[in-house]
C-alpha cells in the first residue's frame, strides 16, 4: 500500500539548511536593494486641490483618441497600481494604443479631511476633476475609467452628471455588494459604523491593510514570503516585489465621514443595486447611466467578486453594455503579462468604436 | 544511551536557530534609523515597528522556519506505519504556521487587542487612575469620585466583553485550523499513488496552504463569524471611545486641546466650505434636479420607444447569463486572437439584440 507522504529526513534537514542558505544570500541584495520606483510615466500637473491632483500622461507619440480618458481611482491605496512599472504599466500601454490618458491622484487624507462626505468627493472633486479635463479639450463631455471604488463613483458621477460623461468603463467594480461571496461585506455588516467611524476618525491605512490580509491570511501573510526567499537571488524579481509591497503598505488613511457612508450605504445598505443610493440628496438611479458602458471583471478577484461586478448589466440604463472577464486577480489585471497584452487593447478598441 | 541521529537533529536545530536568530538581528539592525546630528533636536526613539514590512516578513518567515524544524525532528525523522499518524506528528508540534500566520499580522495600525489594553492599563495606573475598579464585578460607588468610579467600571465591563468577543473570534479561527487539518488529510487521500506523493516539506506546507485557505473561507463567510466579527469590533470600538474619553477629560483640566474639539472645527470648516461653493456655483446647479428628472423622464420615454411597448415602464429583468459566444458582435471580440482568449459577453448594439435592454427600470 501507498503512503502519500514520503518526506525523507535527510533530505528535508537538507531543505531547511537550503533555506537558510537562500537567506544569507540574500542579505546581500536586499542591503543593496534601494526603494522600488514606479513607472513614472512622463506627466504634468494639470489640476489640483486640497491633497487632489490631476495628472496627464505623455506618450512618446500624440494621442490619436479625440476624446480623453480620465481613470478614477479608489480611494484605497494609491493610484500608482496604474503605473507601477515600465513594463507593467495600464497607463503606458493605453497612451501606447493611443488613448489620451488623466489620472486622478486623490493623495492621502489626513485630519482637515476628517468630514469629506461622497458628495465632497463625487459632486466636488471628482466634478472638478471632470470640468478641468473638458476645459483643456472644449469638449461637452469626456470618458471615464473607474477602478474599484472609484468606478463605483463613476457610476455614481455618471448618473448625475450625464451630459459631462461620453463613455464609461469600470473595472473590477463592486456593484451588486451582497452576492454571498464577498468576506468583506459579509464582515462589515454586523460592525457598528457609526461607533466605529466616531472613534476612529479617519480610517488609518494599517487597519485597512490588516483587514485586507485576513481575506486569506496565510497565503498574504506568510506563504508570500515564503516564495520571496526563492528570488533573493534575482535582483529583477526582487526589485518587482519589493515595488509591489511598497505599493500595498504605502496607502492613504480613509477620510472618515466618506468611509462611513460608503460603508453603510454600499455595503451594508446595498443601496446601489436596490435604488435607494443618494449623493449629496440626490437619488443615485443607475437606470440614468444611459451612456455606452464597458464592465471588465476579474474572474479570480477576491475583493471584488466576479458576480458583485456583473450585476451592473442588469442594472443601467444603457443599450450598448458590454462585459470582458480577465482571468486573472483583482491586481493582476493591472500589473500581469496577461493583463498588458489583453486590458488595454481592448479598452483602447472599445472606446475607439466609439469616439 | 546517547541516539547519535536524534542528538544529530538537536545539534543541527539548535545551530541553525542560532544561524537564524544572528541573520534577524542584523538585518533589523542595519533598518533602525540613524541618530540625526543635530544638537537642537533629540529625534524619538524608534517606533516598536521600526519597519512593519520587514518585522512581517520575518515573522512569516520565521513560523516556516519554526514549522520546518518542529516538523524535522518530529514526523520526518520517525516512520511510522500509518500516514496519518505522521502527518499529526508534522503539524502537531508548538509551532503552529497558521497561529503565527495570524500572530503576525498585527502591525502598528491594527495593534493587538491584548498589547492596546496593557498599554492602556500601565498609562492609567501612571495617570492616577489606579487600579481600574469594576474589574472584578459592579460596585457601588458614592463620594467625591462617584462619577470617576462608575466610568471606570463600566472600562472595565467594556474591556471584559471586548476580551469576550476576542476569544469568541479566536476559537473560530482556531476551528478554521482544525478543519484545515481535516482538508490535508482528504487532499494527500488523493495523493498516495506513485508520482503524486508528497516528498519534501515544502510540497507539504503548499499543500496545507491551500487547506487552510479554504477552510477559512468557509467559516469566514457564515453568518456566525459576521457576528463574532462584528462584535469583536464594535466592542474594541467601546473601550477605545472610552480611553479617549478619559483622555479628552484629562486634556481638558490640563489646558490641551482635544481631538474631539479639533474635529469639530473641521466638521464646520467643511460646511463653510460647502456652503460658499453652493454659493458661488452657476445658476444652472440651482435647476440641476429638475433637468434630472426631464433627463429620467426622457430616458425612459426612449427605452419605451425602443421596444416598441407602450405600456409603462416595468422592473428590469435580470439580464440573463451572456454565453462567452455571445461576443462575437462586439467591438471587444475583434480584438487580437490573444485578448479573445478572455470570455467577452456584451449586449449588442443597436438592432441586434434589443430585446434584451428594452424593459427599462422602474423608477422611484
Amino acid at each position: 500500500m501507498y503512503t502519500p507522504l514520503r518526506i525523507d529526513p535527510t533530505k528535508a534537514l537538507g531543505d531547511i539548511a537550503a533555506f537558510q542558505r537562500k537567506l544569507a544570500a540574500g542579505m546581500g541584495h536586499l542591503r543593496s536593494m534601494r526603494e522600488p520606483e514606479y513607472a513614472n510615466t512622463p506627466r504634468e500637473l494639470v489640476y489640483s486641490e486640497d491633497k487632489l491632483k490631476v495628472w496627464h500622461f505623455k506618450g512618446s507619440h500624440k494621442p490619436t483618441a479625440k476624446t480623453p480618458l480620465l481613470i478614477v481611482y479608489a480611494l484605497v491605496n494609491t493610484v500608482w497600481m496604474t503605473d507601477l512599472q515600465a513594463d507593467r504599466s495600464m497607463v503606458r500601454n493605453l497612451l501606447e494604443q493611443g488613448e489620451d490618458v488623466y489620472l486622478i491622484d486623490w493623495g492621502y487624507p489626513d485630519g482637515a479631511d476628517r468630514w469629506l462626505t461622497l458628495d465632497d468627493y463625487i459632486n466636488g472633486y471628482l466634478d472638478r476633476c471632470v470640468d478641468a479635463v473638458r476645459k483643456r479639450h472644449d469638449l461637452e463631455a469626456i470618458n471615464l475609467l473607474g477602478i474599484c471604488q472609484g468606478g463605483a463613483f463613476s457610476l455614481c458621477y455618471t448618473a448625475l452628471h450625464a451630459t459631462k460623461v461620453k463613455n464609461l468603463i469600470t473595472m473590477v467594480t463592486p456593484v451588486d455588494f451582497h452576492t454571498p461571496d464577498n468576506m468583506l461585506s459579509s464582515w462589515c455588516r454586523s460592525m457598528d459604523v457609526d461607533l466605529f467611524v466616531d472613534t476612529m476618525g479617519n480610517i488609518p491605512a494599517g487597519l485597512m491593510n490588516y483587514v485586507y490580509l485576513t481575506l486569506k491570511p496565510v497565503r498574504l501573510n506568510q506563504q508570500k514570503y515564503i516564495g520571496m526567499v526563492d528570488i533573493l537571488d534575482n535582483p529583477t524579481e526582487l526589485e518587482n516585489f519589493l515595488r509591489m509591497e511598497r505599493w500595498i503598505f504605502d496607502s492613504p488613511d480613509q477620510a472618515g465621514e466618506a468611509f462611513r457612508q460608503f460603508i453603510k450605504d454600499f455595503y451594508q445598505g446595498n443601496k446601489l443595486v436596490k435604488g435607494t443610493l443618494e449623493i449629496g440628496g440626490r437619488p443615485v438611479d443607475l437606470g440614468m447611466v444611459t451612456q455606452p458602458v464597458l464592465n471588465i471583471f476579474a474572474e479570480q478577484d477576491h475583493l471584488v467578486p466576479p458576480d458583485a461586478s456583473r450585476a451592473l448589466g442588469r442594472h443601467v440604463g444603457t443599450t450598448d453594455y458590454t462585459q470582458l472577464a480577465f482571468k486573472g486577480g483583482h491586481i493582476g489585471i493591472y500589473v500581469s503579462g496577461r493583463a498588458q497584452r489583453e486590458v488595454p487593447p481592448a479598452i483602447h478598441q472599445w472606446l475607439s468604436a466609439r469616439d | 544511551m546517547a541516539d547519535p541521529a536524534n542528538d544529530f537533529i538537536r545539534d543541527y536545530q539548535t545551530l541553525a536557530q542560532q544561524s537564524w536568530d544572528a541573520w534577524t538581528r542584523q538585518l533589523l539592525q542595519q533598518q533602525q534609523p540613524q541618530p540625526v546630528a543635530n544638537p537642537f533636536f533629540t529625534p524619538p526613539p524608534p517606533p516598536a515597528s521600526g519597519n512593519d514590512t520587514l518585522e512581517r516578513t520575518l515573522a512569516g518567515l520565521k513560523g516556516y522556519f519554526d514549522w520546518m524544524q518542529g516538523a524535522a525532528a518530529n514526523g520526518a525523522a520517525a516512520q511510522p506505519v500509518d500516514w496519518r499518524q505522521q502527518l499529526q506528528q508534522l503539524f502537531g508540534g508548538a509551532s503552529q504556521p497558521f497561529a503565527q500566520a495570524f500572530g503576525g499580522i498585527d502591525s502598528a495600525g491594527a495593534e493587538g487587542f491584548a498589547r492596546q489594553w496593557q498599554s492602556w492599563q500601565q498609562a492609567a495606573q501612571h495617570g492616577g487612575f489606579g487600579d481600574l475598579p469594576g474589574a472584578h464585578g459592579p460596585t457601588p460607588a458614592f463620594g467625591q469620585d462617584r462619577e470617576q468610579q462608575m466610568k471606570q467600571q463600566a472600562m472595565a465591563a467594556a474591556v471584559l466583553a471586548s476580551l469576550q468577543a476576542s476569544a469568541r473570534y479566536q476559537a473560530l479561527i482556531q476551528r478554521s485550523n482544525t478543519q484545515a487539518m481535516q482538508r490535508l488529510q482528504d487532499k494527500l487521500a488523493e495523493r498516495a499513488e506513485p508520482g503524486r506523493q508528497i516528498d519534501s516539506l515544502k510540497a507539504l506546507y503548499d499543500l496545507w496552504v491551500d487547506a487552510a485557505e479554504e477552510a477559512y473561507a468557509e467559516i469566514a463567510l457564515t453568518d456566525e463569524f459576521r457576528e463574532v466579527y462584528g462584535e469583536m469590533v464594535n466592542t474594541q470600538m467601546r473601550v477605545r471611545q472610552m480611553q479617549q474619553q478619559q483622555t479628552e477629560q484629562f486634556c481638558q483640566q490640563l489646558g490641551v486641546p482635544t481631538r474631539s474639539e479639533v474635529s469639530s472645527l473641521g466638521e464646520r470648516l467643511q460646511a463653510l466650505r460647502r456652503e460658499f461653493r453652493a454659493s458661488s456655483a452657476p445658476a444652472t446647479e440651482d435647476h440641476a434636479d429638475e433637468i434630472m428628472a426631464l433627463r429620467r423622464e426622457l430616458a425612459a420615454l426612449k427605452r419605451q420607444f425602443a421596444s416598441g411597448s407602450t405600456a409603462a415602464p416595468t422592473t428590469k429583468k435580470a439580464a440573463p447569463a451572456r454565453p462567452a459566444t455571445s461576443a462575437v458582435k462586439t467591438s471587444v471580440s475583434k480584438a487580437p486572437a490573444k485578448v479573445a482568449r478572455t470570455a467577452v459577453a456584451s449586449k449588442a448594439k443597436s438592432s441586434a439584440a434589443p430585446s434584451s435592454r428594452t424593459s427599462p427600470r422602474k423608477r422611484k
